[in-house]
């Protein structure tokens, strides 16, 4: 996401090269080659890992024959596509991806924008600092060591929350096998993990906002809770939609390795997602082509979704990607 | 036992790790040419190759340096990923490395070994003396691309029933014969202070092995099925067994639903562990083991007492026989879950690259690992420190020299072990090592149950049968749904009840999954096995 961002300058200025009459590329490469230069390898880096794999896509609408390899198994078409959606669990999986994705997308908005709005209040530089440290490191911590914590503290018959919500007389909660606690766990877990992170971007943008709109509205007698209102929220508006859409990309990619780790029988029916399917059918039962051909229907849809997120962004509030 | 469930965590990481392998897959280089390139797969515990002395040998049949490539490891991520690239060295070696699976979808990388027997003279021999070896390594449509191994002494069944005697005896309990019984000695068990540490709540009355998405295997109270007169392969797997010559599966059978209904009333009962379908198998491993000389589980399966409790609380629990599910069950209609296919031979050990170079010393060394002193080496270790030679094809296996290690882990530590391809000829005689020892006596409450079962009419051949690509195919996507399903309400059953009322939609649901046509496949190929058979 920051690359998107720190790669719109450089395209904007390519744009506004002067008009004159002759050959234009020629003229816009003498004038720019410096900065082609310094593209380069981003866009040698793009092509390699993201155009050129794309040719595999192909394998979607070919039977997978190993022999004749990727690009010569038999055209078969939109086939493995039908199969995907005539699959019973087709709807399952869909309601599962969105119910989880969506269920991610607004509770990692809403708390990362909350979590600096309040940090941003917290007077002097140590305590920001130690708060701000402390929030944000638990990103690092790697997702099966996440689950194996969440495991301890949630565990039916030993696990620290399961026992601290027994003294308030809820016995036997079962939050690991439960069907109904899975997204709860999975998305606070999430949040709890990801929310100080993410943060670091709009206590950025908050530490860009003119400390003299601050003081003239104290002088106008605003309280805290009016100053948040009126001038950080407004200041954060920019960054909060930019992000949004990128997030609207991703969808329906919900995490393969955390919601794979805390799969069992008990929650399959809600934690079966697009990308475990994926992996259970395409690596371990050698089923390429219907693999790619669903991860190529998700794609598709994150997209679609990236797309409309960003015509309704340009449209309401003049901000968007492109 | 080998460790099923480790797949969980490392397979969790195949998504990306197979990605960036793609890419780097096509890198290499820096190999000796003349060299003939095998690689291995080891066991997590099992040293280089170069420290076994019986490899010498190996080398000296192939005539030429021998490369070896050993993996530990997340076999399965490389896996796919190497054969995809095509790019494979001239000889894999281990326990199904390569399934089955694999031949049927990457056509033409395999060395069909089938017209190659004139050089393979050994492994003709074991193909003679044992027809079900070939059945086992012949395709449908007759290539050999891959030997399997014979192991002979292993027992008929992984699974071993336990209970803890020494908890009987405290509470002045006989072992139980019925699933009422068990249920009163569960009862007591969780009531009474057991284990006598003086925490009456701290006992575990049953508990078992994780059942995945995928289906059942060792150690699960699938075995309870055998109770009702339903004979099972490998713990279960992917449900199906054979009666009077029909195909069925038990996920759909009455019989399963009165299983699941009995482990739901001990589970309401509080009597089952309370993580049964949350923990992985290391988890349910260690539970087992206790706390010090305080054993925790009173009731459970395992492949040796020593291995499920520990060596030190080894001694608290005794085998029992198969129970029956009630007291009018006569004792000829028991069974249990017969696992020999899979115990005493290991399936496609042994596979060759069809583009190898050096087809002649690779095989050649194919040839030597089913040589008769080879084998036990393999399987054992070497002949002086780990296998003593008497003469007259008798051979005893020595303990271990590390006298901290048990001789399973010994045998894993010093060779191959059960990943090597081999023959252990059925005329020699073999002095065992302890685990073997002890799995075979904590199998013989379990002798009268498993002589009831008819390997040739009783069960799924499973591992005898061969099916052709589109079959394949269309059952691992039939399964992945039908399981998927199955597994769950196996889970919420148990859990939160309901068995009985859910199933009939829970049987059509199935069917509309496709496990009728799954049936049908199986019943086909069966004909079609039985038909060989004569």
């Amino acid at each position: 996401m920051t690359s998107a961002t720190t790669v719109r300058p450089a395209g904007g200025g390519a744009a506004r090269a002067p008009r004159r009459a002759g050959s234009r590329p020629a003229r816009h490469l003498r004038r720019y080659w410096q900065l082609w230069v310094m593209l380069a390898p981003a866009i040698a880096f793009v092509a390699v890992f993201a155009y050129v794999p794309m040719y595999g896509l192909q394998l979607a609408f070919r039977e997978f024959d190993f022999a004749a390899g990727i690009t010569g198994g038999d055209w078969v078409g939109l086939k493995y596509f039908q199969q995907f959606f005539d699959s019973p669990q087709f709807w399952t999986l869909l309601r599962n991806t969105v119910v989880i994705s969506m269920s991610t997308l607004v509770a990692g908005f809403i708390a990362p924008i909350t979590l600096a709005l309040m940090v941003n209040q917290v007077l002097g530089r140590r305590r920001k600092k130690f708060l701000q440290t402390a929030t944000y490191l638990p990103h690092f911590i790697s997702i099966v060591v996440i689950v194996g914590m969440l495991h301890v503290f949630l565990s039916p018959s030993s696990g620290l929350i399961t026992r601290l919500v027994g003294l308030f007389g809820v016995d036997g909660a079962n939050f690991l096998g439960s069907a109904s606690a899975f997204v709860p766990v999975y998305v606070i877990s999430d949040v709890w993990q990801h929310a100080g992170w993410n943060s670091i971007i709009y206590l950025a943008a908050l530490a860009s906002v003119d400390t003299q709109l601050y003081e003239a509205a104290k002088i106008d007698g605003a309280g805290r809770f009016s100053i948040i209102r009126h001038i950080d929220v407004p200041a954060l508006v920019p960054t909060m939609i930019v992000l949004l859409i990128l997030n609207m990309g991703n969808v329906l990619n919900t995490g393969f390795e955390k919601i794979f780790l805390m799969q069992n029988p008990l929650n399959l029916g809600v934690s079966e997602v697009i990308a475990t399917y994926v992996y259970k059918i395409g690596i371990l039962s050698n089923q390429f082509s219907y693999a790619t051909a669903i991860g190529l229907f998700n794609t598709l849809i994150n997209f679609a979704f990236l797309m409309v997120a960003n015509q309704i962004a340009k449209r309401v509030s003049n901000t968007s990607l492109w | 036992m080998t460790h099923t469930t480790e797949r969980r965590g490392t397979a969790a990481l195949a998504g990306i790790a197979s990605a960036a392998l793609l890419l780097s897959a096509c890198g290499g280089g820096g190999e000796d040419d003349n060299a003939l390139h095998i690689l291995v797969v080891k066991h997590a515990l099992t040293g280089p190759m170069a420290d076994m002395a019986w490899v010498d040998e190996l080398e000296d049949a192939a005539g030429i340096p021998i490369e070896w490539e050993e993996v530990s490891a997340d076999w399965d991520q490389k896996k796919s990923t190497m054969l995809a690239a095509g790019d494979i060295p001239d000889l894999i070696i281990g326990t199904n490395a390569i399934t089955d699976a694999d031949m049927v979808t990457f056509t033409g990388l395999f060395e069909d070994l089938g017209d190659d027997m004139d050089s393979l003279p050994n492994v003709q021999a074991m193909f003679d003396a044992l027809p079900e070896t070939e059945l086992m390594a012949t395709r449908p449509d007759g290539e050999v691309f891959s030997v399997p191994s014979y192991r002979r002494f292993w027992p008929q069944t992984a699974t071993r029933q336990y209970v803890n005697q020494q908890w009987l005896d405290n509470l002045g309990l006989e072992q139980p014969t019925t699933w009422d019984e068990l249920h009163e000695v569960l009862l007591a068990f969780k009531n009474e202070d057991a284990n006598g540490n003086g925490d009456p709540d701290d006992e575990i009355p049953v508990d078992w092995s994780p059942a995945g998405e995928g289906g059942f295997g060792y150690f699960q109270p699938t075995v309870f099925l055998g109770s009702l007169g339903l004979p099972t392969t490998n713990g279960g797997g992917s449900g199906y067994f054979v009666e009077n010559g029909e195909v069925g599966n038990f996920l759909t059978d009455p019989r399963y639903m009165e299983l699941v209904s009995f482990l739901h009333e001990l589970y309401a009962d509080g009597l089952v562990s309370q993580d049964v379908m949350t923990q992985d198998y290391s988890a349910y491993q260690s539970v087992g083991r206790g706390d010090g000389d305080v054993a925790k589980v009173g009731f459970s399966w395992g492949w040796t007492a020593s291995d499920r409790f520990g060596p030190q609380l080894a001694d608290q629990y005794a085998p029992i026989a198969p129970l029956a599910a009630d007291a009018s069950m006569s004792a000829d209609d028991l069974a249990w879950t017969y696992d020999s296919y899979s115990l005493n031979y290991g399936l496609n050990t042994i596979t060759m690259s069809a583009q190898s170079e050096k087809k002649d010393a690779a095989l050649k060394v194919i040839d030597a690992f089913y040589d008769q002193d080879l084998s036990l080496q393999a399987l054992w270790g070497d002949f002086g420190e780990n296998i003593e030679e008497l003469g007259n094809n008798a051979y005893t296996v020595l303990p271990p020299a590390d006298e901290t290690l048990d001789s399973s882990s010994w045998k894993w530590t010093t060779t191959l072990a059960d990943n090597s391809p081999g023959w252990i000829r059925d005329d020699i005689e073999v002095t065992l090592p302890t685990d073997i020892q002890e799995a075979v006596e904590d199998e013989a409450p379990l002798t009268d149950a498993l002589a009831n079962i008819d390997p040739a009419s009783d069960i799924w051949p499973g591992e005898l049968v061969k099916m052709s690509a589109e079959d394949s195919s269309s059952l691992a996507l039939l399964h992945t749904d039908i399981l998927g399903q199955a597994m769950q309400r196996w889970a919420t059953w148990i859990t939160e009840g309901g068995v009985e009322s859910e199933w009939d939609d829970y049987v059509s649901q199935l069917e509309g999954l496709g496990l009728t046509e799954a049936v049908e496949i199986h019943q086909r190929y069966y004909d079609e096995y039985l038909a060989s058979q004569g």
